[in-house]
């Protein structure tokens, strides 16, 4: 329905907004204020404004219907509030407080009335009991935890939806600070109205989103998830962390089949046959879904690895292989070319290491002979900043690589802040680029995976 | 929850055009039309270890020892159905399996069987109906897929993987199950046996 205003909304009305510094009203205020260019608008019993922004006794006063509203009440008032605010025409609601259906029955009920008002108005609520919603490229940030201890995520191309609050909003941080872009987060609470399939079809109908992580604990219609995850699954990336144990339901097991079906990673070959990725950590799923956003599939398991140090390659075939990738050796003819670039002391032998002595004009020539022969269907290069002839002038190499070339690559780097620096440099460059060689070799695996689902629908 | 028995079962998938051991019920070795080394086995839904037991006798090499087996598990097991088949040559051993999972809907399993199968679970699931693709994908999902390629003497086709897997769907995508067992499955270079069905509606 009116979901979809929150990639474009005109105004937002804040209903539990405070002065009181610590406050969750006030940090509120602060995320909402911070960036968003529409009209803000307050309700307050008593005061005339908050922080220079006008404040109104009720909903009812406001001077139109807000767009979006956040609420930070009591469950009981909050009820009462979104009465009114469906009553004004409000489109999407958010209220962030507790106390609702993980507390019990009662909760349940409250969560009940939710439903019914939404129905009554054609108003939507995600939550209650949501960290928030963000949207940076129209600076909506409706989030729960103060700016002075979080990052908060800059535009991008992944979309990210988790049931878990914190995990969601805190792995982001940590994701945000290592320059990774978003295009939204949203945290769906208890999904009294809004479900996962709901906000999984608002973010896959959004352009700006390339890329889909998800967080789920529970999916309410699996067929219904499944056969979704399929479609959207031509267009965009998906990976999914599925916390909580199987949900196979079947426990008729005197036969082996369904005794099998027990484990977490059985589900994987379900998800892979639907476009999913499967993640088992909070650092994969957003690595993967960097990698599907940012990365070109990979449509082959011959992979070139590119270095200035000896054992970086090594790791990195050595990890490369375990997760089916083929480190081949160049063809004589290209073992030859690739030689001419490099110093007499490297090796053109895959890994190729250019050892000490690599340049930035070492990187570019390799990069441009590994994509012309034909005889790799993937790179990876480690642009290790620390060596003595390698400068900052390597990222636009690898930037014009990235949007020129056809051949799929990542970029690896190992190092402190000046590295971390570098890594944020190539990520708003739109870059696919990773801190670490393993994490690296866990973005490349993704697109090989993106790449052999893919496969289906190029015949 | 009702057990098919086996030889019911395993009639049904021979008429469905699945390759399997030649089998029949017997009462005396005369009733067995089929080739040695033979199998013998009470065909009983109530027991399902049957070699711990001592209701399974293999490699039976002729018509005396077939006497001898028939005579010593009637004994053993009074009164329960006898059933003989051809006893298969030896392949790389896979289990197929579906699942009507109250989540997931129709599922098949494809993994790698044999003694230590339990202990690896080396298997991968998908949803029917399957497509060769995903038939493809299922054997490239499993850690120990090597096997197929030739191992010990041993080595079958993707081919024969895939089109054992979507037959499977085919046939059973639009039927009523709670459970099937392939179990094993015997793959050679150019065909495959099943060597054991069960089926739980």
């Amino acid at each position: 329905m009116s979901l979809d205003i929150i990639f474009n909304p005109g105004s937002i009305c804040i209903i539990g907004a405070s002065r009181d510094k610590g406050k969750v009203g006030n940090v509120i205020l602060q995320n909402v204020s911070r960036e968003f260019k529409g009209k803000i608008y307050l309700i307050h019993p008593v005061a005339q404004e908050i922080n220079g922004i006008r404040c109104f006794r009720t909903v009812q006063d406001l001077p139109e219907s807000p767009d979006i509203a956040v609420i930070s009440l009591p469950p009981e008032k909050t009820i009462e509030s979104l009465e009114e605010l469906g009553k004004k025409g409000c489109k999407v609601s958010i209220p962030v407080s507790g106390g609702f259906g993980e507390q019990g029955e009662k909760g349940k009920q409250l969560e009940m009335k939710i439903k019914n008002i939404c129905e009554k108005y054609g108003m939507r609520v995600i939550g209650p009991n949501t960290v928030g919603v963000i949207v940076p490229r129209v600076g909506l940030n409706t989030a729960l935890t103060e700016i002075d201890k979080t990052t908060f995520p800059r535009d991008g191309k992944v979309s990210f939806i988790s049931q878990s609050g914190a995990l969601g909003l805190l792995s982001m941080d940590a994701a945000s600070d290592n320059g990774m872009g978003f295009s939204s987060f949203i945290s769906l609470g208890n999904e009294a109205d809004v479900t996962e399939n709901d906000a999984y079809d608002l973010v896959s109908k959004d352009t700006g989103t390339q890329s889909i992580a998800l967080y789920l604990e529970k999916i309410s219609d699996t067929d219904d998830f499944l056969k979704k995850s399929r479609d959207i699954s031509r267009t965009k990336g998906i990976v999914l962390m599925k916390g909580g144990q199987s949900e196979a339901g079947n426990r008729a097991t005197s036969l082996h089949t369904g005794s099998l079906f027990k484990s977490n990673f059985s589900l994987r070959g379900i998800f892979n046959q639907h476009g999913i990725i499967q993640a088992f950590s909070e650092t994969q799923l957003l690595d993967y879904a960097l990698a599907l956003a940012y990365g070109k599939p990979v449509m082959g398991d011959r992979i070139a690895i590119i270095t200035s140090a000896g054992g970086v390659g090594v790791v990195s075939s050595d990890l490369l292989e375990n997760k089916g990738f083929r480190v081949s050796k160049p063809s004589k003819n290209l073992e030859e070319r690739l030689r001419k670039i490099i110093s007499p002391i490297a090796s053109p032998l895959n890994p190729i290491d250019m050892t000490a002595e690599a340049t930035d004009d070492q990187y570019e020539n390799l990069l441009k002979e590994i994509e012309s022969s034909g005889e790799y269907d993937s790179v990876i290069v480690f642009a290790l900043f620390q060596t003595a002839g390698v400068t900052e002038g390597l990222i636009d190499i690898l930037r014009s690589f990235n949007e020129k070339g056809r051949m799929p690559f990542v970029v690896g780097v190992l190092g402190g802040e000046y590295t971390k620096n570098m890594v944020r440099k190539m990520l708003s460059l739109g870059i696919p680029t990773f801190p670490s060689i393993e994490r690296a070799t866990d973005g490349v695996w993704a697109l090989r995976e993106r790449g052999k689902f893919m496969r289906r629908f190029l015949k | 929850m009702t057990i098919v028995p086996e030889f019911e079962f395993k009639n049904k998938i021979r008429e469905l055009g699945f390759s399997l051991p030649r089998g029949f019920l017997v009462n005396r070795v005369e009733d067995y039309r089929g080739n040695f080394p033979a199998v013998a086995k009470i065909s009983s839904d109530k027991i399902t270890h049957k070699s711990e037991i001592g209701a399974l006798i293999v490699d039976i090499k002729g018509p005396e020892e077939l006497r001898e087996s028939i005579d010593s598990l009637r004994t053993k097991f009074p009164g329960e159905p006898i059933y003989v088949e051809e006893m298969a040559r030896r392949g790389i051993e896979v289990i197929i399996g579906l699942l009507n999972d109250e989540k997931f809907g129709k599922l098949i399993l494809f993994g790698i069987g044999g003694f230590y199968s339990e202990l690896i679970k080396d298997v991968t699931f998908k949803k029917l109906p399957l497509d060769r693709e995903d038939a493809s994908d299922m054997i490239n999902e499993l850690r120990y897929r090597n096997i197929f390629s030739g191992y010990r003497g041993l080595r079958t086709s993707e081919d024969i993987i895939v089109n054992l897997l979507v037959k499977i769907s085919e046939t059973w995508k639009g039927e009523n199950f709670q459970q099937v067992d392939f179990n094993p499955v015997f793959l050679y270079s150019d065909s495959y046996l099943i060597v054991d069905a069960k089926m739980i509606i």
